[in-house]
């Protein structure tokens, strides 16, 4: 079954439409990686399916469940963790928690195991400090913690790692992981070696559309555009094999690659055979994450 | 209603953290003890002025203060504390709409009505207590120093007081409801007592809307009586029902 299904997705604020018909489909368990540029939409988005932000189009399923704007009954199966997540400033991190949990309806025993349980976790175990002095960091930790809490059958993470120092990341990545059992993750992100990390599956976002979407490898082998890299002896080769064929990037010192798409292999090998250019190596590579996200956003 | 218990808790935890109830509290208190310190020092303050008074070609005739002087003071200053006590919870609902802090509370499913509810019964909560001690200390006073017995209809006219605050109480909760900023509550509630204030100079409305029940001198001097306040009461009491109650779905339809 389906998570969370978006179909026909719009919004606009003011003259500006910032979604234009998305449609996306969360497969339940998986970890999704929602990718986007700055401003591609992928807050608004998240909002929209919270009832936060009226959708001025398209419908929203949680569970099977439709979403409405306002007083919205889904978001009980959810855990969401805004981007700058906001808690109540004279609270503690332990009184919040325990405030979730109550708002919530868990039981008084489960909610004491359980936030007790989510702190050490995020490592805020042994913090007894209202929130009002937390770190930018501290704060998205105790948001990972709050959104865990109830054990949502989908969390929504808005750039959860965007605060964090390197070992935090690699910490909140492997929390991702590990609820993976029970909950479906969906997380926004601009970081692709954390999607490349942890997710299963991918959807790009641009000019308001999905314009990618798929379990993270069928992906990667369907939008598999060959490419070699080529790397020669001398540089002055490089400068000819430029000449010829304009569409070669370069990369390094001696290193350049270019696309099947631009110039086939032979082409390229026939120009190194006939101008005698000393190879030192050529390559096929994997295609990245980055190089399908710039392709997708190419214009 | 567990959740409804633990929001009204969270309610009382940051009045009392962010020291509010502190500054209510001493605000109700001081009012209290200020009505009879001032009918007290009537006597004394004449006498002192007597003299450039009556140079002035005042004559001044010794006055007896009775209990009565103290509770037109009541009756003076408590629209102050009113105001003050307004001012003070104005943000009640726009601090959180301007921080964001409800965002999380209610991606966790929890109902928006119990926002609303949680925050207005402490709102009425804190209003009743700080109004009633601030009476309490201004009748012992009074009782200790002169006899209550001089003024008419006492209670009925404090409890017509005390609804007042309620109702304006509702009115905040509406404008908060509609309003972004604690000054678009402020100006709401404001220009809607206002409003009805100004309605009420007609004499045709005049015993029907709620800013009658500010008058509570005609009442203890006795040349109102309280039959005539039953119709204004009821009013005062439905239409505070009517805010509350209009508050909720304009919360639930609330960009957050
Ligand atoms: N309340 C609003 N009023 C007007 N415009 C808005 C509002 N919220 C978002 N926008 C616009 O919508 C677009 C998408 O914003 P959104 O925050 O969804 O982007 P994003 O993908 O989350 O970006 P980022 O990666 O920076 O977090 C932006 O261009 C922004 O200017
Ligand atoms: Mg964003």
């Amino acid at each position: 079954m389906d998570m969370l299904q978006i179909t026909g997705l719009h919004k606009r604020f003011g003259d500006k439409e910032v979604l234009k018909g998305l449609d996306l489909v969360v497969p339940e368990h998986s970890i999704f990686g929602f990718i986007g540029k700055n401003g591609s939409g992928k807050t608004t988005t998240m909002k929209t399916v919270l009832g936060l932000l009226a959708a001025d189009a398209g419908v929203m399923m949680v569970n099977g469940e439709k979403v409405v704007y306002g007083q919205t009954a889904t978001n009980r199966f959810i855990g969401y963790l805004p981007d700058v997540p906001e808690f109540y400033p004279f609270m503690t991190a332990q009184e919040y928690l325990r405030f979730c949990g109550e708002i919530t309806g868990l039981k008084k025993s489960e909610n004491e195991q359980r936030c007790k349980e989510l702190l050490t976790l995020v490592g805020l175990g042994d913090e007894t400090h209202r929130i009002k002095g937390f770190s930018r960091g501290m704060k998205q930790r105790l948001g990972i913690a709050q959104a865990l809490l109830n054990r949502p059958k989908l969390l929504i993470c808005d750039e959860p790692t965007s605060a964090l120092d390197p070992v935090g990341r690699k910490e909140i990545l492997d929390i991702l992981i590990a609820v993976r059992e029970h909950t479906t993750v969906v997380f926004s992100t601009h970081i692709l070696s954390d999607v490349e990390r942890i997710c299963t599956d991918v959807a790009f976002l641009d000019h308001g559309v999905i314009g990618m979407q798929g379990t993270l490898s069928d992906i990667k082998t369907k939008y598999r555009s060959e490419e070699y890299l080529l790397e020669t002896e001398h540089d002055t080769d490089l400068l000819m094999l430029q000449q010829a064929f304009p569409n070669l990037r370069q990369t390094g010192k001696h290193q350049m690659i270019f696309c099947e798409r631009d110039y086939t292999m032979f082409e390229v090998l026939r120009f190194v055979a006939d101008q005698k250019i000393l190879l030192v190596k050529m390559e096929r590579t994997e295609p990245t994450l980055e190089s399908l996200f710039m392709e997708v956003t190419r214009n | 209603m567990k959740s409804l218990i633990a929001c009204m808790k969270k309610e009382i935890m940051e009045q009392f953290r962010s020291g509010k109830l502190m500054i209510l509290g001493i605000l109700f208190v001081l009012f209290g003890i200020m009505n009879p310190a001032v009918a007290k020092m009537t006597p004394w303050l004449l006498e002192t002025l007597s003299d450039s008074l009556s140079q002035s070609g005042m004559n001044v005739t010794s006055v007896t203060v009775t209990a009565m002087h103290s509770w037109v003071q009541f009756f003076k200053n408590i629209p102050m504390a009113l105001i003050a006590f307004v001012l003070l919870e104005s943000n009640l609902f726009t601090k959180e709409y301007q921080i964001g802090t409800l965002v999380l509370s209610l991606t966790k499913g929890l109902e928006r009505y119990k926002v609303v509810v949680s925050k207005t019964v402490v709102l009425t909560l804190l209003w009743t207590l700080g109004y009633w001690i601030c009476f309490a200390i201004t009748y012992g006073y009074n009782a200790y120093f002169w006899d209550n017995a001089a003024a008419q209809n006492l209670i009925c006219s404090v409890i017509c007081w005390w609804l007042f605050g309620l109702w304006v109480i509702a009115l905040t909760v509406l404008f908060s409801t509609i309003a972004k900023s604690n000054t678009g509550v402020l100006i709401g509630t404001g220009g809607s007592v206002l409003a009805i204030y100004c309605i009420g100079l007609f004499p045709k409305v005049k015993s029907y809307v709620p800013t009658l029940l500010m008058d509570g001198n005609s009442l203890i001097y006795g040349i109102r009586d309280v039959q005539t306040y039953s119709s204004v009461i009821i009013i005062t009491v439905v239409c505070s029902v009517v805010c509350f109650a209009t508050s909720i779905p304009i919360f639930n339809k609330k960009t957050i």
